[in-house]
């Protein structure tokens, strides 16, 4: 194939130019990241407030139509005590406490509902609803200790 | 200049910046999404995509979005990135990627028709001193040939490479540059050489 190429007497790619953006343009996209990153931890503590909600429904619906209960009674004393601890954790954090929310217990909460979705066996269960309890009991730990200004050691735990 | 928030780093350069290395810690802690390590980076190399982006698009707001682009997509797939190419031909390619995003969405009316790129350029006045200018000549071709040409010689991609890229053919890029390159040569008045393409 014979082409004609940029010459030094015609046209030379080598004079082009080069260009520096805008200074601010940095700091536009490190904004842009940030959101991208708050919106992320938005969805995912949602989706922790969804499974929340949708164990507390199947529970009521099984009460309502008077279906044997799907956990025994020791794994029904977790989900309380983790509703219990939610709630203490929710009254410490405020509205932080989607934005400060854990990623293990997110990690759980994924967990517990894959579990529920394939009809995990109930010692199955109650180690997923125990190691819930564990990371929300931390989670009010860290809160009390005064660690929520060190949000990133609050997230890792 | 193209605007007035666009300036100058070098007024004779050569090639781009992609060419510059990237130590390893600082990739292992853009990996872990440490934002001082992007932003190390885009020292080093956001010069380079406005650059690029800009001489194919010709705009620097359109340009900066490009660059925007890129490094929100690299700050999501920097974990992937195995390191089996240097760094900076990766960023390349994602800065290539967008920017020939863009012109297919802006020109998606226009055809493939080459003669047809060619026809739409309008008519050049004749002037002595546009006439040596190496952005004047090239800000006077189409967008899909000033891609071409920024990519096949400046930033080294072969016909191969720009068939993948632009969905096309080799011998649509190939007539693209012969087309462009002759054309820049006989508004520059210079003489172009005739030569094998390996």
């Amino acid at each position: 194939m014979k082409h004609e190429r940029a010459t030094a007497r015609g046209f030379d790619p080598r004079r082009l130019p080069e260009f520096a953006p805008d200074p601010a343009l940095w700091s536009r996209i490190a904004a842009a990241q940030q959101r991208r990153v708050s919106v992320r931890r938005w969805q995912r503590a949602a989706f922790g407030g969804a499974l929340a909600a949708s164990v507390a429904a199947a529970v009521l619906v099984a009460g309502r139509f008077g279906v044997a209960p799907v956990a025994p009674a020791a794994t029904a004393a977790m989900q309380d005590e983790s509703r219990t601890l939610e709630g203490e954790w929710h009254r410490l954090a405020g509205t932080r406490a989607a934005a400060l929310g854990s990623t293990r217990l997110r990690a759980i909460d994924a967990e517990l509902q894959a579990a529920y979705d394939r009809g995990a066996a109930t010692d199955e269960l109650a180690s997923l609803w125990q190691q819930r309890n564990r990371a929300l009991r931390g989670l009010i730990a860290a809160m009390q200790d005064g660690a929520y200004g060190r949000a990133s050691s609050i997230t890792q735990l | 200049m193209a605007d007035g928030q666009t300036s100058y780093v070098d007024a004779v350069p050569s090639g781009s910046g992609f060419g510059q290395t990237l130590d390893r810690v600082t990739l292992e802690r853009a990996r872990r999404g440490d934002m001082t390590a992007f932003a190390a980076i885009y020292d080093r190399f956001g010069g380079a995509c406005y650059t690029l982006a800009l001489r194919v698009l010709g705009e620097p707001a359109a340009a900066e979005d490009i660059v925007q682009d890129v490094f929100l997509k690299m700050f999501s797939t920097v974990r992937g990135f195995r390191g089996d190419a240097p760094f900076g031909a990766w960023l390349k390619r994602l800065t290539a990627n967008a920017t020939i995003d863009v012109l297919r969405a802006r020109q998606r009316y226009q055809g493939d028709d080459v003669e047809a790129l060619f026809e739409a350029m309008p008519a050049v006045a004749a002037d002595a001193e546009d006439g040596v200018d190496a952005w004047s000549l090239l800000m006077r071709l189409p967008p899909r040939a000033r891609a071409v040409v920024v990519l096949h010689e400046v930033e080294g991609y072969t016909h191969k490479e720009m068939a993948e890229l632009f969905g096309q053919s080799e011998s649509y890029s190939k007539s693209i540059l012969a087309r462009a390159l002759k054309r820049l040569n006989d508004d520059a008045g210079g003489s172009a050489e005739v030569q094998d393409e390996t």
